[in-house]
C-alpha cells in the first residue's frame, strides 16, 4: 500500500518501529498504535494543547503533526517523564500545589512547562503564563499549575 | 481523512518533480498547522502530501546574504521569534511571529507557510508588506524573485502557479524601516485577530501601513506627506490623514469575532498607536 | 501543619495518575474486538428526514452495520431526567444541529468516520425556531410534538414550564417605594467545555450489558439505559470513570442508549467519542433574559423585587424545567425583602439540549439581580456595599418565608470582600470598583450511601458513588476515614466508577458530595465504630454505653486505645474485617415549590478592580477578590483550587463566552477556534480567594459545599467595576471588547 508509512522514531527513549497510514498523526499513532493513552484529544485544532508533547525539544500540537513527520525524531510524553516511577519535580510540584483537578489538560500543561523549563530554567511568571497559554485547563485558574512551574524550576535550578 | 501518500523530498529538484508529476493532486507540507486541520476536514483531500522539511536548502535557517536577510521555507515562528537580528532590524515581524497561535504552533508553523496559506488574518503578512519582503519562488524553469504584495491576492490565493514552491522569503536590509505590530483579539491569549495592522516609518518620513483581516487581503499603503512620521505633528493633525488610509478596509459584515462599525473604529486606533512606537523605534535607532 | 485527616492540605488521591497519564478516561480503556462508531448528523437545525440511504457506505470494508431509527424498537424510546422526550436518535426529524440520523459501526475510527460520510440522508430543511422572541410568538410552530408531552396549562405552546413564587404584595408595595428601577438583563447561551469530549463504551456484559461513560450520575444511566433496553437495572453495570471535567455537562445520559444498542446488535464492544464539536451539540448550558424590577426606600431599604425570567432551553425538555425553576426560586437573593414576585419560564427552542452548568441558574438571575440593584443605589446615592449590607438577612433569619433560613454570618463574608478590595479607599484614575453577592441553594434532596471496609492490617477500602471530576471527592472521603479511622491517609483506597459494586448516590451536583457523600462515608465510620464499641464491649466485659469512640480513638474505662489496636484485638487471629455502611439523606418536601429546602447555602461575595481601555473596550480586571462561606475547608488546597477555577470560569463567562447561532439555527462557533474560554494570558492580574469557616454547614465536621460560589455573581461584579471605571452600562453579555465599545459610545 501507498498510503503506509514505514515509522521509526524513538518514544521516551524506547525505538519504536512501526507501518503507519500516512493520513494518522502523531496523536493517533501514540494513542492507538503504541497505546500511550497519556496524551489526550480533545479539540484537535492546535487549541487546547491536551496533546502536546516534546519532540526534538520542542513542544508541539500532536494533533496537528503527521505522525511521518516524526520520523527519526526523539518523542517524549508524559509517561516519558518518570521513567523509573519516581516523579520529577514538575509532576511533584503540580501534585503539590494541586494543579491538577480533573487532570484531563494536565499532560500538556506538564509538556509545555517541561518544554519551557528546558529552555528557560528560571522563567518569569510571565513566561510561565505565555508558555501555559497554549493548554486549556477548564477546572483550575491556572494559578495552582503557575505556582508548580516556579516551585519545580526552584527545585531543578537550585 | 482521507487516505493519502506523504512523500519526504531532499532537494528542491526532487519536489519541484512531484509537484509536476502530481499536479493538483499534491499539496505542499511545510508545519501542517494549517494543513493538517484541512486535510482533517477534508477540506483538501490531496493524494499526495510532499513534506518539505527533509529538503537540506529549507532547513530552518535565519541568515544574511548579500544585503538580505533570507529566511528559508521550513524556518518556524519560535526561530523568528528569538533570532536576534530579526529582533533588532525587523521586530515587528517578531512581534507578528510571537503572537502566531501558542508556543507549541509557533514551534511548528512556518513563516513561508503563513503566507502561502493565504489566509487575510495572517499575522505575518503586514509586517513583511510594510518591510518590502520578496517571494523566492522555485520552479523548474528556474527561480524568481516577487514582491509580497504581487503575491498575496486573496482569501487562500497567492500568485504560485502550478509546479511552483516558496523556498526562501528575503527582507531587504539596505534601508531602515522602524516598524511596529498590534492586533486586534477578543482575548489575550491565543486568538485569530479581528484585525492584524503593522506601522512603518523611515527616516525620509515615509510611512507605511499594512493592515489586515478587514478585507480579501492584507493591504499596504503609504503616506508620504511627511505628517503621519512627525513626531512634532499632533494627534489631530495625523488623524484624518490616518483614517484615508484605511479606506480599503471592507471588514465582514458577517464574521462572528467582530462586527464592521467596531473593526473601522479599531483600525485608527490601533493605527495611531503601531505608529507612536515606530516613531519611538526610529528615534532609538538615529 | 496536618498532613492528612479533616482540614489538611492533603494530596489529591488519583494525583499520580493524573501527572503520569495512568489515570484512564473513557477513551483510553481499550476493550479486546471494540469497535468504533461515527454519527451521521445534517448541517442544519430543523430538518423532516425523508429517507436515509445506507448502502455505500455499508459497502465500504470494515463496517459492520449502519444503525436508523428503522433498527431501533418502535416507538422510537425515549428518555430524560424529567421528560421522557429524548429519542436515542432523530426521529423522522432532527430538532436541533447536531442531532444524530444515524450511526455508523466498523472496525476502525477511520472507516466510521469514511462511511459516516457515504450514508446519504434526503431531508428537508425547516425553520429553526432559536430564540425567545421566535418561540413565544403568537402561532409560533410547536418544538415538542403535544403528544409527548406532560399534559399542563402550557402544552399548546413553547413553554415547557411555568412557575411562580413570592410572597408578600408587589404591587401595594411598589406604592411605598421612593425609587422604582426597571431593566432587562440577557445571559447568552455558553458551553461547559469539559476539556474531556463525552465519550461512551457499550459492550454485551453475561446477560446483561456494561455502559462506560463519563458521567456525573452513574446511576441515573444505570436506570435509563435498563429502562430502555427493558432489562433489570441488575443487569445494567455502569462504569463511571472519572470525568475530564463535567461542570454539569456530564449530568444526565445522552447517547448512551444509542451505544447500547449498538452494542447488543454487534455483540461487541462498541465505542462512540465524541469531537470536541459534537460535545458542544451534545449539550449547552441555558441561556436567560430577566425582566427585573427593584424598589426601594431613599435610604437603599429594599421595598419589592419583581422578576420575569425567561430560560431558552433546548428541543428537549432535559434540565430546563428544574434550571429555569430552581435558579429563579432564589431570584430575590439573600436579602430581606418583603414582597417578592417571580415568574419563571422554561422556553423550548430548535437548539441544543441544554444542562445546568455551574451554578445552575443562579449565575443567570444573579446578574440580573445584583446589576439591578446597582441601578437602585446609584439612583438614590446609596453606596453599593451599604445597599448590601444593610439588606442582607442575618444568622437564621428567612430570605424566602418558608425556606431554610440564612446558614452562615454572611455579613462577615461580604465585609472580607469589601475589605480585601479597599471598598471605599480612593479608586485610582481610570480604574473602577464593583461587588456582587451570589446565593445558591444546596441540593433540596439527596440520598448516598458508603461503605466503608476497615480491613485486617488497618488500612480501608471506601466505596462511594460520587463521580470524582476534578473537585477532588476522593481525597475528602479518605480524609474523612483516615480521621475517623486513626489511620494513615495513604493506607485509605476508594472505590467508585462501578454500579454494580458502590452502593447508589443520587449524583453528583449542586456541591453536594463533600455534605451527602461526606456524611455517608462518616456514618459507615461511625457504623464501624459502633461494631468495634460492641465488640470490645463483649470482650471486655463492660458496658458499651461506658465506652466512647472520637475521631480515631476509644475511650475506655481503663484509658485510651487507638482504633487500629482496638481493630487488632476485635479481629484476633481469626482476622476477617469490619465493614461499615452509611447513608444521609435529604428527603422532600412535596409541598415545597422546590420538592424541598435547602439542605445548606452557597454564599459568595465578589469584589473587583478594573480598567477599560476607552478606545478599544478591552476590560482588565486588577484584582478579583472571591470570598465564600465554605463551613469547613476539609482540604484547603483543593477548596482554593476549585474556588479558583469557578472564579476563572466566571471570568470567561463574563468576558468572552457565547454561542452563536445563525438565523437557520445552526451553532456558528462549535469548537476551540471561536468559542473562546480564558486562557492563562486571561487571568485577573489578582486573584484573591478566601473562606469563611464557621464551621456552620451540615457536613462532616460542619462542612458546606462550595464549588460553584465564587462564579455565581462574577459577572455583575465585573459589570459595575466597568460601569464605575467608564459610566457604560451594559445588560448583555458577554462584556467583550466590542461590546464595552458600544456602550462606551452609547454612554449618555
Amino acid at each position: 500500500m501507498t498510503d503506509t508509512f514505514h515509522l521509526e522514531f524513538t518514544v521516551n527513549g524506547r525505538l519504536r518501529v512501526l507501518d503507519i497510514a500516512a493520513s494518522h498523526t502523531l496523536l493517533d499513532v501514540l494513542r492507538d498504535d503504541i497505546g500511550l493513552t497519556g496524551t489526550k484529544e480533545c479539540c484537535v485544532v492546535g487549541e487546547c494543547g491536551a496533546c502536546t508533547v516534546i519532540v526534538d525539544g520542542r513542544s508541539v500540537n500532536s494533533c496537528l503533526m503527521l505522525a511521518a513527520e516524526a520520523d527519526g525524531a526523539d518523542v517524549l510524553t508524559v509517561e516519558g517523564l518518570a521513567p523509573s516511577g519516581q516523579l520529577d519535580a514538575l509532576q511533584q510540584a503540580f501534585l503539590d500545589t494541586g494543579a491538577a483537578q480533573c487532570g484531563f489538560c494536565i499532560p500538556g500543561q506538564l509538556m509545555s512547562a517541561r518544554a519551557l523549563l528546558q529552555r528557560t530554567p528560571h522563567p518569569t511568571p510571565e513566561q510561565i503564563n505565555e508558555a501555559l497559554a497554549g493548554t486549556l485547563c477548564r477546572c483550575a485558574g491556572y494559578e495552582q499549575s503557575r505556582q508548580a512551574v516556579l516551585a519545580a524550576a526552584e527545585e531543578v535550578g537550585s | 481523512m482521507q487516505a493519502f501518500r506523504y512523500l519526504r523530498p531532499s532537494t528542491v529538484e526532487e519536489a519541484l518533480a512531484l509537484l509536476e508529476e502530481h499536479g493538483d493532486k499534491a499539496r505542499l507540507l511545510a508545519g501542517g498547522t494549517d494543513l493538517v486541520i484541512e486535510l482533517r476536514n477534508r477540506w483538501r483531500t490531496p493524494e499526495v502530501v510532499i513534506d518539505l522539511k527533509g529538503i537540506e536548502e529549507l532547513r530552518p535557517s535565519i541568515r544574511v546574504e548579500g544585503g538580505r536577510l533570507v529566511i528559508s521555507a521550513a524556518t518556524v515562528m519560535a526561530d523568528l521569534e528569538r533570532d536576534p537580528v530579526v529582533a533588532e532590524r525587523f521586530p515587528a515581524l517578531a512581534e507578528a511571529a510571537a503572537v502566531v497561535g501558542s508556543v507549541q504552533i509557533r514551534n511548528r508553523a512556518t513563516l513561508v507557510g503563513n503566507i502561502c496559506n493565504g489566509s487575510p488574518a495572517a499575522d505575518t503578512t503586514p509586517p513583511l508588506l510594510v518591510y518590502g519582503a520578496e517571494m523566492v519562488i522555485a520552479s523548474p524553469k528556474g527561480r524568481r524573485r516577487l514582491s509580497i504584495d504581487e503575491f498575496v491576492l486573496g482569501p487562500g490565493k497567492v500568485a504560485l502557479g502550478p509546479g511552483e514552491m516558496v523556498v526562501a522569503i528575503e527582507l531587504p536590509m539596505d534601508r531602515t524601516i522602524a516598524a511596529a505590530y498590534t492586533r486586534l483579539t477578543r482575548r489575550h491569549g491565543t486568538d485569530l485577530a479581528s484585525i492584524t495592522l503593522c506601522c512603518g516609518v523611515d527616516a525620509s518620513g515615509t510611512t507605511r501601513v499594512a493592515y489586515g483581516s478587514v478585507g480579501p487581503r492584507a493591504w499596504l499603503v503609504v503616506d508620504d506627506t511627511g505628517v503621519l512620521a512627525d513626531p512634532a505633528a499632533s494627534r489631530e493633525a495625523k488623524a484624518p490623514v490616518l483614517a484615508a488610509l484605511f479606506a480599503k478596509a471592507t471588514p465582514s459584515k458577517t464574521s462572528m469575532r467582530a462586527g464592521p462599525e467596531y473593526r473601522a473604529a479599531m483600525l485608527p486606533v490601533l493605527g495611531a498607536r503601531a505608529l507612536n512606537t515606530a516613531i519611538e523605534r526610529l528615534g532609538r535607532t538615529a | 501543619m496536618k498532613d492528612q485527616g479533616v482540614g489538611a492540605r492533603a494530596q489529591r488521591i488519583g494525583g499520580v495518575g493524573r501527572v503520569t497519564g495512568g489515570q484512564r478516561y473513557v477513551a483510553d480503556i481499550p476493550l479486546a474486538d471494540m469497535l468504533h462508531a461515527k454519527l451521521v448528523t445534517l448541517d442544519c437545525a430543523h430538518a423532516r428526514i425523508l429517507s436515509i440511504d445506507t448502502s455505500a457506505a455499508i459497502a465500504l470494508p470494515g463496517v459492520h452495520f449502519v444503525m436508523t431509527p428503522d433498527d431501533l424498537p418502535k416507538p422510537m424510546p425515549r428518555f430524560g431526567p424529567e421528560y421522557q422526550d429524548r429519542p436515542v436518535m432523530a426521529d423522522g426529524e432532527t430538532k436541533y444541529h447536531g442531532e444524530a440520523v444515524a450511526a455508523v459501526v466498523a472496525d476502525t475510527k477511520d472507516i466510521a468516520e469514511e462511511a459516516a460520510l457515504l450514508v446519504k440522508v434526503e431531508y428537508e430543511v425547516l425553520p429553526a425556531i432559536h430564540t425567545l422572541e421566535e418561540a413565544l410568538a403568537p402561532g409560533a410552530e410547536l418544538v415538542q410534538d403535544p403528544a409527548i408531552r406532560r399534559p399542563g396549562p402550557h402544552i399548546a405552546s413553547n413553554i415547557l414550564s411555568e412557575y411562580r413564587f413570592g410572597w408578600g404584595d408587589v404591587d401595594a408595595a411598589a406604592a411605598d417605594a421612593d425609587i422604582v428601577v426597571e431593566n432587562t438583563y440577557d445571559w447568552p447561551s455558553q458551553t461547559q467545555f469539559a476539556i474531556e469530549p463525552h465519550g461512551f463504551i457499550a459492550a454485551p456484559d453475561g446477560d446483561g450489558i456494561a455502559v462506560w461513560s463519563s458521567i456525573q450520575h452513574p446511576y441515573q444511566l444505570q436506570k435509563t439505559v435498563a429502562k430502555v433496553l427493558g432489562i433489570p437495572m441488575a443487569k445494567v453495570r455502569v462504569f463511571a470513570p472519572d470525568p475530564g471535567g463535567g461542570f454539569g455537562g456530564k449530568q444526565h445520559t445522552k447517547l448512551e442508549p444509542l451505544v447500547a444498542f449498538m452494542a447488543v446488535r454487534a455483540g461487541q464492544p462498541v465505542r462512540l467519542i465524541l469531537t470536541l464539536e459534537e460535545a458542544f451539540q451534545a449539550v449547552r448550558s441555558t441561556g436567560a433574559r430577566m425582566r427585573v424590577r427593584t424598589g426601594i426606600k431613599a435610604d437603599g431599604t429594599l421595598v419589592f423585587q419583581d422578576f420575569v425570567n425567561e430560560f431558552l432551553v433546548g428541543c428537549y425538555g432535559d434540565t430546563g424545567d428544574r434550571v429555569s425553576a430552581k435558579g429563579s426560586f432564589l431570584s430575590a437573593g439573600p436579602y430581606r425583602t418583603p414582597a417578592v414576585r417571580i415568574v419563571s419560564r422554561a422556553v423550548l427552542s430548535h437548539t441544543t439540549p441544554t444542562h445546568p452548568m455551574r451554578g445552575f441558574g443562579i449565575p443567570q438571575v444573579t446578574w440580573a439581580r445584583e446589576s439591578n440593584l446597582d441601578e437602585a443605589a446609584i439612583a438614590a446615592g446609596v453606596d453599593r456595599l451599604e445597599i448590601r449590607l444593610k439588606n442582607l438577612v442575618k444568622y437564621g433569619e428567612e430570605h424566602v418565608p418558608g425556606d431554610t433560613p440564612a446558614d452562615g454570618d454572611w455579613a462577615q463574608t461580604v465585609r472580607k470582600a469589601a475589605e480585601e478590595i479597599g471598598w471605599g479607599t480612593p479608586v485610582p484614575p481610570g480604574r473602577g470598583r464593583g461587588i456582587a453577592i451570589g446565593l445558591k441553594s444546596g441540593p433540596t434532596t439527596g440520598l448516598s450511601y458508603s461503605t466503608v471496609r476497615f480491613l485486617a492490617d488497618c488500612s480501608a477500602i471506601v466505596f462511594s458513588g460520587t463521580s470524582d471530576m476534578g473537585q477532588g471527592a476522593r481525597t475528602i472521603y479518605a480524609q474523612i476515614v483516615a480521621e475517623e479511622l486513626g489511620i494513615p491517609l495513604d493506607s485509605v483506597s476508594v472505590v467508585m466508577g462501578d454500579t454494580a459494586v458502590v452502593p447508589y448516590d443520587q449524583q453528583t451536583s449542586a456541591s453536594r458530595s463533600s455534605v451527602l457523600m461526606g456524611n455517608a462515608v462518616l456514618n459507615a465510620c461511625r457504623d464501624i465504630q459502633r461494631k468495634l464499641k460492641a465488640r470490645m464491649a463483649d470482650m471486655e466485659g463492660i458496658e458499651e454505653a461506658a465506652i466512647s469512640v472520637d475521631r480515631g480513638v476509644m475511650r475506655l474505662p481503663g484509658g485510651e486505645e487507638a482504633l487500629p489496636a482496638v481493630l487488632k484485638k476485635v479481629l484476633g487471629r481469626m482476622g476477617g474485617e469490619i465493614v461499615g455502611n452509611g447513608e444521609a439523606r435529604k428527603d422532600a418536601l412535596p409541598e415545597h415549590p422546590l420538592g424541598g429546602t435547602a439542605l445548606f447555602f452557597e454564599f459568595n461575595c465578589t469584589a473587583i478592580e478594573a480598567e477599560v481601555d476607552e478606545e478599544t473596550g478591552e476590560t482588565d480586571i486588577l484584582r478579583h477578590v472571591t470570598v465564600g462561606d465554605v463551613g469547613l475547608a476539609l482540604n484547603p488546597i483543593q477548596v482554593t483550587g476549585q474556588d479558583e477555577g469557578a472564579a476563572v470560569m466566571g471570568v470567561g463567562l463574563s468576558l468572552m463566552e457565547h454561542l452563536i447561532w445563525g438565523d437557520d439555527g445552526r451553532t456558528r462557533n462549535l469548537g476551540a477556534i471561536d468559542y473562546r474560554i480564558p486562557t492563562s494570558l486571561d487571568l485577573p492580574r489578582e486573584l484573591h480567594s478566601f473562606s469563611v469557616e464557621n464551621g456552620d454547614g451540615p457536613g462532616p465536621y460542619g462542612v458546606k459545599g462550595i464549588s460553584e460560589g465564587s462564579l455565581l455573581c462574577t459577572a455583575p461584579a465585573v459589570a459595575a467595576a466597568v460601569r464605575d471605571a467608564t459610566g457604560a452600562v451594559i445588560r448583555d453579555l458577554p462584556l467583550s471588547p466590542e461590546r464595552v465599545w458600544r456602550a462606551l459610545q452609547e454612554r449618555p
